[in-house]
């Protein structure tokens, strides 16, 4: 535990070194314009148009460090070979891998929780109160990132880094899609009905956790769908990481 | 489970690792052909061959990168797959990659975190091995900062952080300059004088020749030889050399000659042993001084472009399966 944990902590630190979280200028730069720039307009649609922005913002940022930074997560270093060392030391396989994923999942969670606070501070900067129901919009996101993650991770170590990026973004789009992949024989009647069953049960549906229009309206969000959206996102990274590490732990580097 | 004690360190028996090859209709190269061989404890042991030969292959299924198709493998009286053993080795691989974000003190202490070492251990043991390869001023440089030599000589910093019992280097030397040699080649005595075991690969024969207690020759991953370079080289004397001036040795008549040079004023002749005598009074009778002479024996590149030279030790890089 204490192995992974080691390496968990230097991805962080390789994250912040390699200037991820300079993302968080351009959310900061998003906040400030739509605070300044919406001042004008009435007082229930300034607060809904912060919120939609600062959800949309954190959603894409985080999905996009998700994609591009989790494929390189292990990808990178099979390339370049700086895993090597590490690996015949008593470092196992399978703690080097979670340890990445760890890591990650930390610089998300510290990438989130920053953007969080300035749609906060946003928001009572143009006169509203800071709205905690906002919360159960951003965890469920949080969660799609983490399982974003564990796509990017499984295909890097199927395929090379390009080609895992390539099918990350696909995953990550198909799965906001699923009910017009659900629906696809109306406009597409000549679809295989298999493959469009298929492709609906594998592909994680990213709409399960997309809370951000009812918490913008300011309808409260159940801890019932929290839990069951914790569950689907759990399931899904378990299998995901499974399969990832049964492809890496037979792989040679 | 209880250590088993052995006087090997590493002990391979019919090793055999093959990869495939090809896109579409891929095939199985063997790489490596049935390796049978062992690395004594505190020897230092070169493991030796041209390029492609599948040293680096070996020495990464040691290291658990690979994983071998066959044969057994144990270290430190341990079987291959069991991890335990990795806490008393140390392995360098062939142009280490670092991360480069890192200072050489952070690296060294993130590899002393997977070690389970304390912080105070990590701490000490940096600063010792900083200062042993000689980076202690610059043990708060990112790596991408580095030159070639300074990463290679960080990468072997790293292989001795856990103080091992076995050391794998792959290609130790290369990239550095005269003095990282040097510095090397220092590195591996003193971990020998310690009692420490050191497996290297190199294609640099001077090294293997001042370092090594034995050494395996690889040939397009079949081994060739083992044992002691003494046993494996012909230590009898091959010729004599004899350095001759004031005369010209084409005007005298000789005998068991095998070859003259030129060198100026001065010629060198590579005379048959047992007609030296001989050469010795027919030069002096001709007016000319002997300057030197000097037993001449055949040495570890001799051998090593004589067997590389034989038919039927096949290409480099194995052969399809």
């Amino acid at each position: 535990m204490n192995r992974l944990l080691a390496v968990a902590s230097n991805t962080f630190r390789e994250t912040v070194r390699e200037r991820v979280l300079y993302n968080l200028v351009f959310f900061a730069l998003a906040m400030t314009l739509s605070g300044l720039l919406l001042s004008e307009l009435s007082i229930r649609q300034d607060e809904k148009i912060i919120k939609d922005v600062g959800l949309a913002a954190i959603d894409f940022f985080g999905t996009l460090i998700a994609v591009f930074i989790g494929v390189g997560l292990v990808s990178k270093e099979m390339e370049r070979r700086s895993l090597h060392p590490l690996l015949a030391k008593p470092l196992r396989r399978t703690e080097f891998f979670l340890g990445k994923y760890v890591g990650l999942a930390g610089t998300l969670l510290v990438n989130t929780s920053v953007m969080t606070l300035g749609m906060l501070g946003t928001l009572k900067m143009v006169g509203h109160r800071p709205d905690l129901n906002l919360l159960s919009a951003v965890y469920p996101l949080y969660l799609g990132m983490l399982v974003v993650v564990a796509v990017a991770l499984l295909l890097s170590t199927l395929t090379s880094s390009a080609l895992a990026a390539v099918g990350t973004v696909g995953v990550a789009l198909a799965g906001r899609y699923s009910d017009v992949i659900r629906n696809m024989r109306q406009v597409a009647p000549g679809a295989p009905p298999e493959l469009v069953t298929v492709l609906y049960y594998v592909l994680p549906n990213f709409a399960n956790f997309d809370f951000k229009d009812k918490v913008a309206y300011g309808d409260p969000v159940g801890a019932a769908s929290l839990g069951l959206v914790t569950l689907y996102a759990a399931f899904y990274i378990a299998i995901l990481l499974s399969l990832g590490l049964a492809s890496f732990n037979r792989r040679d580097l | 489970m209880t250590e088993q004690p052995s006087a090997n360190a590493v002990t391979l028996s019919r090793l055999t690792k093959s990869y495939r090859v090809g896109h579409v209709f891929q095939k199985r190269k063997t790489v490596l052909h049935e390796l049978t061989f062992e690395v004594r404890q505190g020897e230092i042991f070169g493991y030796l061959g041209p390029n492609g030969s599948g040293k680096t292959t070996t020495l990464k299924v040691l290291s658990r990168l690979l994983f071998p198709d066959g044969g057994e493998v144990t270290i430190l009286g341990r079987p291959l797959a069991d991890p335990s053993w990795r806490a008393k080795a140390g392995y360098l691989p062939e142009h280490p990659y670092l991360y480069d974000y890192l200072t050489a003190r952070e690296y060294l202490d993130y590899v002393g975190q997977l070690f389970g070492m304390a912080r105070p251990a990590r701490t000490e043991r940096t600063r010792l091995l900083l200062r042993l390869v000689g980076l202690e001023r610059s043990a708060d440089v990112a790596l991408r900062r580095f030159s070639k030599g300074m990463v290679q000589r960080a990468g072997l910093a790293q292989a001795l952080m856990n103080d091992p019992d076995l050391v794998i280097l792959d290609e130790p030397m290369s990239g550095l300059d005269p003095l990282g040699r040097r510095l090397v080649r220092d590195v591996i005595l003193g971990l020998k004088k310690e009692g420490k075991t050191v497996l290297f690969s190199t294609h640099i024969l001077s090294d293997a020749e001042t370092l090594c207690d034995r050494i395996a020759i690889l040939r397009a991953g079949r081994l060739l030889d083992v044992g002691r370079l003494a046993d494996i080289l012909r230590l009898d004397v091959a010729h004599m050399e004899v350095l001759v001036s004031g005369v010209d040795p084409e005007r005298v008549e000789l005998e068991g000659i095998h070859g003259r040079h030129v060198l100026g004023e001065r010629h060198r002749l590579e005379v048959e042993e047992k007609a030296l005598g001989a050469v010795v009074r027919a030069v002096e009778q001709a007016g000319g001084r002997i300057l030197a002479v000097q037993p001449i024996r055949q040495s570890l590149e001799d051998f090593f472009v004589q067997e590389m030279g034989r038919p039927g030790n096949g290409a480099p890089g194995g052969e399809e399966a």
